[in-house]
């Protein structure tokens, strides 16, 4: 196959010069728009507070790479939508770098050095190539619309749990109608793309290089017989075609233009976005400075360059406002909604020429853009926003970092003012006397060891809910009677612990944090031990991640992984295998949090338990309703709980016995839920710990060490 | 104008505490210290008079006692103080109301305060009186237990609000300069964030003497005292039995108990 330099496309044929000069003045046009579009906004991004971003811009680049192009994000819990958008992403992609091939040849390499490519079999792969692409980009199109206009998805649904309709800003009609005008927009460039190429062979079917070649761009050759069979001349074609070549021209350049001022930019912003994101945002809250005057976000411009890209980069996929345990019982936030509220916020003030007086920057309260403080002490800090969302929108840190500003100005509930003054005082949040900490060890027949005067093993990290509430101290009681008989060299530090401050942190009252993490850190220090155990997730999670920032770098696990090693090295044996169907329920801070999704798993089967998953499993669990110093914090009365919304989902399981557990404050929230929902009797909630000590007798009944 | 604020720092009971040596306080070690409650109101007010004024006014907030009650005075500093007096040295030891209120007195007149506010009573020892007291030293009027009060720093009087018994209101009006003392539930005191305490460290706190303050050393102390405490202790337990069974039983039961205390032997 030999094909002259013939077989190509002349760029603007039949064109007077005026003409030619005149889609130039267009083009530079729509350039010169976008750029400033560009500047405008990364102006507004510069307003926002410095952050110096850890790691290699390389290996950021080839993350964010095999981010975008795998789609793996975009295909979580709605691989449909991962399909459309791949077609839609790779269709764009190649017609893009196809105009720019053009480009490359006819307005540089041509010109400036007389080099030419794009004709004989390149240019027919290519047409062939891009003839595909452009199915793909409005067969994914196709899809969008469909999901948009039949499917009624409620994730797409704008309407705001924390606003009442009839407010200004109830449902955001104006967002609606641009994601219709931007799907419309590309349908319309996609087909008048085809029906132009079809025009054009009907204007040049004399010619053979032309006539010859249509089929290597088959949509194009389609439509072309339809139109000649429908009587279109040759002369007839050649009208069509410069019509649609303007029409069709333009409107791509209209959208050029308009890709910084509308939804089109999230091709660049969720792309940074991607780029700049903290696999660990959650996990690890940022320090506030000791040179910041104020902690926490007041203004727009206290949020730091990044979480302004963030607000950008949103695609309201409506991802985070489904995972949402708050949004799902009715209370007033959605996490997509905080980050849209703010981005309108954004582009209000800070997109300006002149920045606007301070006074205008607050972004905490109840005018559009603004959020209310009801809204932010609503978050339990789950992370199931952060964790699923496809363009890494970091909701957790913005909300914490709010929060700080509302804990500042004791904006905030009374009962929890007072566990933060109980927990400074005590360093406690049952307002115990530190001397209690390790009073629920008295009653078992062995002392465990004090590690502030002799060397162990295994430091257990006991934490706040099983030192000191009735219903859990039986069953640290049962864990410390496991690890005695297992024979670990293990001890606790008594009142040389104090709550881990893992939810004290996620309050939003960093001052507490310092010095609860601090004095655990040097506690911690003082003793002599190889790693750290403990039964509580919270504490995991921040020992874990938290406490090295503060000079603490400990090995730790959380005990599902530990006892999963004492029964594999046969320290434990299971002697009465249980034959029952539990379901696992994954705490945040263990789960979601750090991953330990199997180890749990694992430990139940060990037991001999069949476990029967529920929906919202593993990275998709349902948070209890307690983090993020919830628990602290009463519900409003009359709405329905999220520990009670996933009673309900066990519920459903046929012949469910335990619904088990492996956090403290998932012990009290549950059993609360057992009963308030009437399933009490139908099966119980239990500690993974009880079921572990109900599968390997102790030589000791319990009895004696209750 | 200055409003002075006399605050203390009180003592909890922990666990398992026993009494000192002397036999008239609790051992120290087994007292968890804080800021008078009842104190957090009336300081909580103070600062809200300060914030609507128009006219600018210095808090001060001053306390008796040993340095470790700087830290209930930067929590004072971090809720709005501008500054803080501590006055103490060995000669205060065994002060009763009336001596600390010399101090205090002592304190307003150095400072020229124009207004002088404390807790109804403290919520450790409950005398009620160092405010009161203070008041009889400095020639002031007093009104104590207010639930509300309207006061503009500079006007010559004050309204304010007492509960009394059978849901009734009292609304007083009182010359000032005055004593105030301020009941709880006034109010709701604002929270000292960690950082805004350890931020008011910056700011200083005054140390003064009774000397300093020309006073001598009969006007503190046990001899500047009007009372003494004897002693501290725990009361022994009466005794309670729930007597159980039919009617019969329980008053073969019963018989047998008035037995028992007259002394009858079974």
């Amino acid at each position: 196959m030999s094909r002259t330099d013939a077989v190509t496309r002349i760029l603007f044929e039949a064109f007077s010069a005026a003409e030619v000069r005149l889609f130039y003045v267009f083009g530079y046009a729509a350039i010169g728009i976008f750029c400033y579009g560009v500047y405008v906004q990364i102006r507004k991004y510069r307003r926002g507070a410095a952050l110096n971003l850890p790691g290699s811009l390389w290996a950021r680049l080839g993350d964010m790479l095999a981010n975008v192009l795998s789609h793996r994000t975009i295909g979580r819990r709605d691989a449909a939508a991962g399909w459309a958008h791949r077609l839609i992403f790779y269709g764009f992609l190649l017609l893009f770098l196809g105009t720019a091939t053009i480009t490359l040849q006819y307005d540089i390499l041509e010109p400036l050095f007389g080099i030419r490519f794009w004709y004989g079999n390149f240019y027919l792969v290519f047409s062939l190539v891009l003839d595909v692409a452009g199915v793909a980009l409005i067969g994914g199109l196709a899809y969008m619309m469909y999901r948009r206009g039949w499917l009624k998805l409620p994730k797409l649904d704008y309407a705001r749990p924390d606003r009442s309709p009839g407010d200004p800003d109830f449902n955001r009609p104006q967002y609606r109608r641009e994601d219709w005008a931007f799907l419309w927009t590309l349908v319309v460039i996609g087909c008048t793309g085809y029906l132009l190429e079809a025009a054009r062979l009907v204007w040049l079917q004399a010619q053979p290089d032309v006539w010859d070649t249509r089929w290597w761009s088959p949509v194009g050759a389609l439509i072309a017989a339809g139109m000649r069979a429908l009587g279109l001349s040759a002369e007839g074609g050649g009208a069509l075609r410069l019509g649609l070549w303007w029409f069709h021209g333009l409107l791509a350049l209209v959208f050029i233009a308009l890709i910084p001022y509308s939804k089109v930019k999230h091709i660049f912003t969720a792309a940074g976005s991607l780029m700049v994101r903290d696999p660990q945002a959650a996990q690890r809250l940022p320090r506030v400075p000791d040179t910041e005057g104020s902690p926490g976000v007041a203004k727009i411009t206290d949020f730091n360059w990044k979480q302004l890209l963030n607000l950008d980069a949103c695609t309201k996929c409506g991802r985070c406002h489904e995972a949402c345990p708050a949004r799902a019982v009715g209370a007033p936030l959605s996490p997509r909604d905080v980050i849209l509220s703010l981005r309108e916020f954004a582009n209000a003030t800070l997109e300006s020429g002149v920045l606007p007086a301070a006074a205008d920057l607050d972004v905490h309260g109840k005018a559009p853009g603004q959020i209310a403080m009801e809204t932010l002490w609503s978050c339990r800090t789950c992370m199931a926003c952060v964790e699923i969302c496809p363009v890494a929108v970091e909701h957790v840190p913005i909300i914490v970092e709010m929060r700080r500003k509302l804990v500042e100005d004791g904006a905030m509930d009374p009962l929890l003012t007072k566990t933060l003054q109980t927990i400074h005082k005590t360093g406690n949040s049952f307002g115990e006397s530190k001397r209690k900490r390790g009073s629920w060890s008295k009653p078992l027949p062995f002392k465990i060891k004090d590690a502030r005067k002799e060397p162990v093993d295994v430091l257990w990290f006991v934490g706040d809910y099983a030192s000191f509430d009735p219903r859990n101290q039986k069953v640290t009681q049962t864990f410390a009677a496991l690890l005695h008989e297992a024979g670990v060299d293990f001890g606790i530090l008594y009142d040389g612990e104090s709550n881990a401050g893992n939810d004290v942190r996620r309050v939003g009252e960093e001052g507490l944090y310092e010095v609860l993490a601090n004095s655990n850190v040097a506690a911690l220090k003082s003793a002599s031990f190889k790693s750290i155990v403990t039964t509580d997730p919270h504490s995991y999670n921040t020992i874990r991640n938290e406490y090295p920032d503060f000079g603490g770098s400990f090995e730790i696990q959380h005990y599902t992984s530990f006892v999963k090693q004492l029964i594999a090295s046969g320290k434990l044996k299971v002697t009465q295998p249980l034959k029952i169907r539990a379901t696992f329920h994954d705490p945040c801070h263990l789960g979601r949090f750090n991953k330990g999704y199997e180890a749990p798993r694992e430990v139940l089967k060990m037991l001999g338990c069949e476990i029967v998953e529920m929906g919202r499993n593993r990275a998709n669990s349902f948070c209890c309703g307690a983090g993020g110093g919830r628990i602290w914090i009463p519900d409003p009365v009359g709405m329905e709980k999220p520990a009670q919304n996933r009673i309900k989902e066990a519920a459903v399981i046929p012949g469910l016995d335990v619904y088990v557990v492996s956090c403290p404050k998932d012990l009290t929230m549950f059993e609360d839920a057992l009963k308030t929902t009437g399933n009490e009797g139908k099966f119980a909630v239990k500690e993974l710990i009880e079921l572990i000590r109900e599968a390997i007798p102790l030589h000791r009944p319990l009895e004696a060490y209750a | 104008m200055k409003i002075m604020v006399a605050v203390k720092q009180v003592a909890a009971l922990d666990e398992d505490f026993t009494i000192r040596e002397d036999g008239r306080d609790v051992d120290a070690d087994f007292l968890i210290r804080d800021l008078n409650e009842w104190d957090d109101f009336s300081l909580e007010e103070a600062v809200k008079i300060k914030e609507a004024a128009a006219e600018p006014v210095e808090l001060i907030a001053v306390s008796v006692g040993p340095e470790e009650v700087d830290e209930s005075l930067r929590k004072c500093l971090a809720k709005g103080a501008d500054r803080a007096v501590r006055v103490w040295d060995g000669s205060l030891e065994g002060s009763d109301p009336i001596a600390i209120a010399r101090v205090l007195a002592a304190v307003a007149k150095r400072e020229s305060a124009r207004m002088l506010f404390a807790g109804v009573q403290s919520s450790d020892q409950s005398f009620a009186a160092t405010g009161i007291a203070a008041a009889a030293f400095l020639g002031w009027p007093h009104a104590a237990v207010i639930s509300q009060l309207e006061y503009a720093p500079g006007a010559k009087s004050a309204v304010f609000r007492r509960e009394l018994e059978g849901g009734l209101l009292q609304e007083v009006e009182i010359q000032c300069p005055a004593v105030l003392t301020i009941q709880l539930g006034i109010n709701t005191p604002r929270y000292a964030s960690l950082r805004s305490i350890k931020q008011a460290a910056a700011k200083r706190i005054e140390v003064l003497s009774p000397a300093d303050l020309g006073l001598a050393a009969g006007d503190v102390g046990e001899a500047g005292s009007a009372s003494r405490i004897r002693r501290m202790y725990v009361p022994d337990k009466g005794r309670a039995e729930l007597i159980e069974g039919d009617a019969a039983e329980q008053a073969l039961k019963l018989a047998a108990l008035i037995r028992e205390f007259k002394g009858d032997a079974a």
